[in-house]
């Protein structure tokens, strides 16, 4: 074994620069990896960390500058050097073949072999002795197929995946998007042990407070520069932010003033599957009212989807009754519930809620094909549409500011800020939001958030769906937590904790003894 | 279990399926049922017969598609196959008679010059990411085209003169055997062939690190690559395969089983490509499945001449559509099948 | 030249190119010009390879098209045919409906046309004004059959998930199987030896003036046209057209916008086919004047396929690629006539043209291969 010294970094960086064509993605970053520690890369979406570490697991060349690797410079070609040196990545989207097995997973591509075919024996004797190093409970699915598997327990697989091959030095690429607050408490276990291996790892993430929690040092990107690297401890929230930013950042919720009005939305007993058959959503019920925001937060994955598309008339409800003011409209087609006044803002934008190849014109048009200004009987008044995408552009700030533009072409806040603009501008009664931020450049998230109230403000019921338990703090008056296709419970956002609200995530609600105990005895 | 879940493709109904039909035909054949006239041992032999150019494309096209291209041009890569075995033949034979050395000469000639071509056709689908359904329609055209040309060109007409076909092999000892006898050890070598190697392929694709490889480029081709494998070489050797195969479907088709080469209407292929795909659909990309929906589309084919020794006399032209109405029938019965999750895109490496 | 002299040439073929590469109407344009003269040229290389005289070849290919009136006329039927299933095709194609069966839906078409006129001329007087109306009458059967038979597959794709490119073949053996028998078990007249049904009287024709062709009518070519016009206008300006190219696109997209996916691709389908179905009716009446056994017909189904890749799907531009493949037809049967090489080399070359059309990041390649273009594409 050569010898290291414990202070030479496990992995440097020095000056990479990376190009896209005009656009920079890294700019002469500098990056250094304590042997056996934790370090944080943090940034606002687009400010350069996955392109710094997808340099640095060989997916991408670099332009300018060298990555060394326990003090030898290396030239990576592809991911398979980047293993043989001992760099490992988990994936945000993980990397993991559906229909095969957690076995086959793990050892795709160094695969054991005895005389051609797959030495089976071999490789499961492998994985259990990792498994069993770090406490892993894979080895006990090898045989199922990882689409059957919960995303926790296939985070695993990629972590087993990446020891299987003897790395090292371990990428984590925003882990913890998918997980449970309970989950993401035991990914930092998992963590801690890998480092106390003397493994040393890269934690890629945009949420200070984990960033803080697990790290030992964060270095902050911002428009493909390094900004800086602190120490964990001693940084706080507000600087972290103002590096990746560049200016202050509000984080407290504004004080609201409620005065909701007649029920709009009305969901009773509403069952839901998704497309291979599987409940998603069971027996929910609610409602919405004129003039107030619910957030349904949860972990993706839990029926949101469904349950959305339920309302929007995107899919059937097996059971249950949909009710817009008191009108039962559980059977009526998305076409029908667009006339009736339901605006709908798509988790899916690049899918769903605009035509890539599309100007924005045409763009325009969608949802609005059988509206009155816009259709002329059968057919279409191309001079009111275009008027109507001119006048989005300019009033929801879409840049550039041209509606001939295809939608391809705009960057991700831009088209969601289009997308807003088209739905809110139906004047509707009820608007259904899912995600409506996730890919979005911070300016352009503060923006969308000021129009939501502002619809909040002027009657309109909001349905607000996402992931991002700010935001959802931030902007509903009422918060429903979903888990496993049930609501676990509808709560005040102003009187629960974040703890609380990660809890009833995990299916715990408010009333459950364990929930009790921990407000009792427990601090946030 | 694993394995006795993989042989069926994970679908038991299938299985039960097939096993009521492998019980129902051992009935017919053994006792004196009603209709029992129309299941012989020499309908199976000439079932088995049919299957094999249709299962031979259809292994190959699985592959292809398994790994993520489509290769929707199996019927034009049969027409070449068809082709280019009687013209290396009949040239091979010089003039004077068409001998067994020339006929196997042509078998393997025809397989290697389609493999090249789908070597060339790969490199447009792959490498300048044609649009896969479009090229593969080109080639079908290509074939229906520069099949009959060639023809023409060698022979002055668009078929070939009547030519001989590969003999039987007789296995002594194992051939006396009853039913099983005859069908296997009494017939083409390339029924045999095909049969190894539908089950070669499965265990290539099951129980190898090629055929993990292969199911991971058409699943998730970026798993495959940030596990250390060059994705679009596995695609590139998957169409290749799927070309080899279809060139030998298409040889056996003319000097394998029958009399040569005839490039009326849409040849002799006859849309026995587009049957091998639905073969490999309704197989749910199982090797071993895939060869049993060949043996069903091939007992259609030779579903009229059975009818016509019952005494039940269609008119050919209806009697010929019944391979196409079965088509049809397993298409909606079965419907969706599972189609690999990165079929038809290409996987371009971002740098 | 120059040094400075060519820089300059290049520099202003490099702003063209560029231009042009970023035009993507223009850029479809090029290449399918390209791809056409490319596959010509091959072609015509492998005329001359197998022995054959290539430049008579070509000589004659044109010659064969536009050589003389007969000629001309020749060509614009086979184009009239060609972009009447063209755009049939084109239909289809843009909602992303891979419709393969328009020769089968052709041939029904055609067949409900003949029927409608051989059982309803003995009932009507023996005049013009009955001819015109048999053969709307007879138009109206087709495009209801084609409709119909073109809605099958989309049935089966809609609600079973059947792949529409295998059904759709399939369904083409299975027209030409079926109207085969009909022909040669009811229809045939008594003691006739080919599987012809009796000719349609003269009045049910259109006039051949101007070209003096038997079988060929402007007013066939016009109708070919209008339906072009009709289809784009379609497509463009109503909310319904939108609905069809959007699904085309994205169908999460369409289905989010409100349209219900498979009522989508049964329409669609339907559509497809009817359009079809009313080239069947114009072969039947324009060209043959009688009904025969489809397996003899010419592949205008299929044609019409390249037809409409070449013009990228793009209704008004079936028009050219139609003409194009009506000369390529034209010249190839004229070369089948006069010459020593097989016409069914055309077929070929028609095949090469869609293959090269398949891959146009083969040209664009080819472009920064060649340094042309700047930075482009």
């Amino acid at each position: 074994m050569p010898e290291s010294t414990d202070n030479a970094p496990a992995v440097e960086l020095t000056d990479i620069t990376k190009r896209f064509g005009d656009v920079v993605a890294n700019d002469g970053v500098d990056f250094s990896l304590r042997r056996g520690s934790v370090h944080a890369v943090v940034g606002e979406n687009g400010a350069g960390k996955t392109t710094l570490m997808k340099v640095l697991y060989g997916l991408y060349d670099p332009d300018e500058g060298t990555v060394t690797v326990d003090g030898e410079p290396r030239t990576f070609e592809s991911p398979r050097d980047a293993i043989d040196a001992g760099v490992g990545m988990i994936h945000q989207h993980f990397q993991l073949v559906d229909t095969m097995t957690v076995l086959q997973n793990i050892v795709l591509g160094h695969e054991p072999s005895k005389n051609g075919l797959v030495d089976d024996r071999e490789a499961r004797e492998r994985v259990r002795e990792i498994c069993d190093a770090y406490g892993f409970s894979v080895d006990e699915h090898l045989d199922a197929d990882v689409e059957d598997l919960g995303l926790g327990v296939q985070q695993h697989v990629e972590i087993v995946k990446s020891l299987y091959r003897g790395a090292e030095t371990l990428i984590f690429d925003e882990p913890t998007a998918v997980l449970t607050p309970q989950e993401v408490e035991g990914l930092f276990d998992v963590m801690d042990a890998l480092t106390d291996d003397g493994r040393s790892l890269v934690f890629i993430t945009h949420k200070l407070d984990e960033a803080m929690t697990a790290a030992d040092e964060i270095t902050v990107l911002r428009d493909g520069s390094a900004v800086g690297t602190v120490d964990a401890d001693e940084t706080s929230r507000n600087e972290l932010a103002r590096m990746m930013v560049g200016r202050e950042v509000l984080f407290d919720a504004e004080p609201r003033e409620l005065s909701p009005g007649d029920v709009a939305l009305s969901v009773d007993g509403v069952c839901a599957d998704d497309e291979r058959g599987i409940r998603q959503v069971d027996d929910v019920s609610f409602a919405v009212r004129e003039g107030e925001i619910l957030g349904v937060a949860g972990v993706e994955g839990n029926g949101q989807r469904e349950l959305i598309e339920t309302i929007t008339g995107m899919r059937g409800a097996e059971r249950g009754v949909v009710a817009l003011f008191g009108d039962d409209i559980t059977e009526l087609s998305r076409r029908e519930r667009i006339e009736s006044g339901i605006a709908y803002v798509p988790g899916d934008r690049t899918r769903e809620g605009l035509v890539q190849e599309y100007s924005l014109v045409k763009n325009a048009l969608l949802g609005n094909q059988t509206v009155e200004p816009f259709a002329d009987g059968a057919f279409l008044d191309w001079r009111a549409i275009t008027d109507h995408a001119d006048a989005i552009v300019e009033e929801y700030d879409v840049r550039p500011a041209d509606a001939d533009a295809t939608a391809e072409s705009l960057s991700g806040g831009n088209q969601q800020k289009f997308v807003v603009g088209r739905e809110l501008e139906r004047n509707p009664s009820l608007l259904v939001a899912a995600h409506p931020t996730r890919g979005v450049d911070i300016g352009s998230i503060e923006f969308i958030h000021e129009r939501l109230r502002e619809m909040r403000d002027e009657g309109v019921a909001v349905v607000l769906v996402s992931s991002k338990l700010d935001e959802v703090k931030r902007l509903s008056d009422r918060t429903a937590v979903m888990y496993e296709g049930e609501f676990v419970d509808v709560v005040d956002p102003g009187d629960v904790t974040e703890e609380e609200l990660g809890l009833m995530m995990a299916g715990q609600s408010l009333d459950d003894p364990d929930t009790v105990a921990l407000d009792a005895g427990g601090d946030a | 279990m694993s394995a006795v879940r993989d042989a069926i493709g994970g679908r038991s109904a299938f299985v039960g399926g097939l096993a009521l039909l492998a019980a129902a035909l051992l009935v017919f054949l053994v006792a004196d049922v009603p209709g029992s006239d129309l299941v012989t041992v020499g309908a199976m032999e000439r079932a088995l017969q049919a299957a094999t150019p249709i299962a031979l494309a259809a292994i190959g096209g699985l592959y292809a598609e398994k790994s993520g291209v489509f290769n929707i041009g199996l019927e034009g890569f049969m027409i070449f196959g068809a082709l280019f075995g009687a013209v290396t033949a009949w040239t091979a034979s010089g003039g004077d008679g068409v001998g067994q050395a020339d006929l196997w000469f042509g078998v393997l000639v025809a397989t290697l010059v389609c493999g090249l071509l789908a070597a060339l056709f790969a490199v447009l689908l792959i490498r300048y990411e044609a649009d896969q359904i479009v090229a593969g329609l080109a080639v079908w055209f290509i074939g229906l085209g520069f099949g009959p040309f060639i023809s023409t060109v060698v022979w002055g007409g668009v078929s070939s003169p009547s030519l001989p076909n590969i003999d039987n092999v007789v296995v002594p000892v194992l051939s006396e055997v009853p039913i099983a006898g005859r069908l296997f050890f009494d017939a083409s070598p390339l029924v045999m062939f095909t049969v190894l190697l539908a089950v070669g392929a499965w265990v290539v694709l099951f129980r190898t690190r090629y055929g993990y490889w292969v199911q991971a480029a058409g699943e998730n081709p970026e798993a495959l690559d940030t596990a250390g494998v060059d994705v679009n070489r596995v695609r590139y050797a998957t169409l290749v395969f799927s070309g080899l195969m279809a060139g030998l479907g298409g040889a056996v088709l003319s000097i394998g089983i029958g009399s040569g080469f005839t490039g009326t209407g849409v040849t002799m292929v006859d849309g026995r490509g587009w049957i091998a795909i639905v073969a490999y659909l309704f197989g749910n990309y199982n090797p071993l499945g895939t060869y049993g929906a060949s043996l069903l589309f091939g007992a259609m084919d030779m579903l009229q001449i059975q009818l016509q020794t019952v005494g039940i006399s269609l008119p050919g032209s209806i009697t010929g559509l019944f391979p196409y109405v079965a088509v049809l029938v397993v298409l909606v019965v079965v419907g969706y099948t599972r189609v690999p999750a990165a079929v038809g895109e290409p996987y371009a490496k971002e740098d | 030249m120059s040094d400075a002299g060519a820089s300059h040439v290049r520099a202003a073929l490099d702003r063209i190119v560029d231009r042009m590469l970023r035009a993507s109407v223009l850029e479809r344009i090029v290449i399918a010009i390209v791809s056409t003269t490319l596959a010509l040229v091959i072609g015509a290389g492998i005329v001359a390879l197998s022995g054959y005289d290539a430049v008579e070849f070509v000589y004659s290919l044109v010659y064969g098209a536009v050589g003389e009136l007969s000629n001309v006329a020749f060509t614009l039927r086979q184009s009239t045919m060609l972009i009447l299933a063209g755009v049939a095709v084109a239909v289809a194609f843009r909602a992303g409906v891979l419709n393969i069966g328009v020769q089968g839906q052709f041939v029904v078409g055609g067949f409900a046309a003949t029927l409608a006129i051989l059982f309803l001329t003995p009932l009507l007087p023996a005049n013009t004004v009955a001819g015109v109306v048999l053969m709307v009458v007879a138009g109206g059967a087709a495009v209801a059959a084609g409709g119909a038979y073109g809605a099958l597959p989309g049935l089966m794709k809609a609600y079973a998930g059947a792949n529409e490119v295998i059904t759709t073949i399939m369904l083409n053996f299975i027209a030409s199987g079926v109207v085969y028998f009909l022909l040669d078990a009811y229809l045939r007249p008594p003691g006739a030896a080919a599987p012809n049904t009796e000719s349609f009287p003269d009045y049910v024709d259109l006039p051949g003036f101007a070209f003096g062709s038997p079988s060929f009518s402007v007013i066939g070519f016009g109708i070919a046209l209008v339906t072009v016009a009709v289809v784009y206008v379609y497509m463009t300006q109503t909310g319904s057209g939108y609905d069809l190219v959007t699904s085309g696109y994205q169908e999460p997209a369409a289905k989010y916008s409100g349209v219900d996916p498979n009522r989508m691709i049964v329409r669609t389908m339907t559509l497809s086919g009817m359009i079809a179905g009313l080239a069947g009716a114009l072969f039947a009446v324009m060209i043959l004047g009688y009904y025969s056994d489809p397996n003899t017909f010419p592949t205008f189904g299929f044609d019409a396929i390249a037809v409409s890749l070449l013009a990228a799907n793009n209704p008004l531009g079936v028009i050219p690629a139609g003409l194009l493949f009506g000369g390529l037809d034209a010249g190839g049967q004229y070369i089948g006539f006069t010459l020593d090489v097989p016409s069914e080399l055309v077929d070929g070359v028609i095949g090469l043209i869609v293959l090269f059309v398949a891959a146009p990041e083969l040209f664009r390649a080819a472009g920064r291969y060649t340094g042309l273009g700047g930075d482009a594409g």
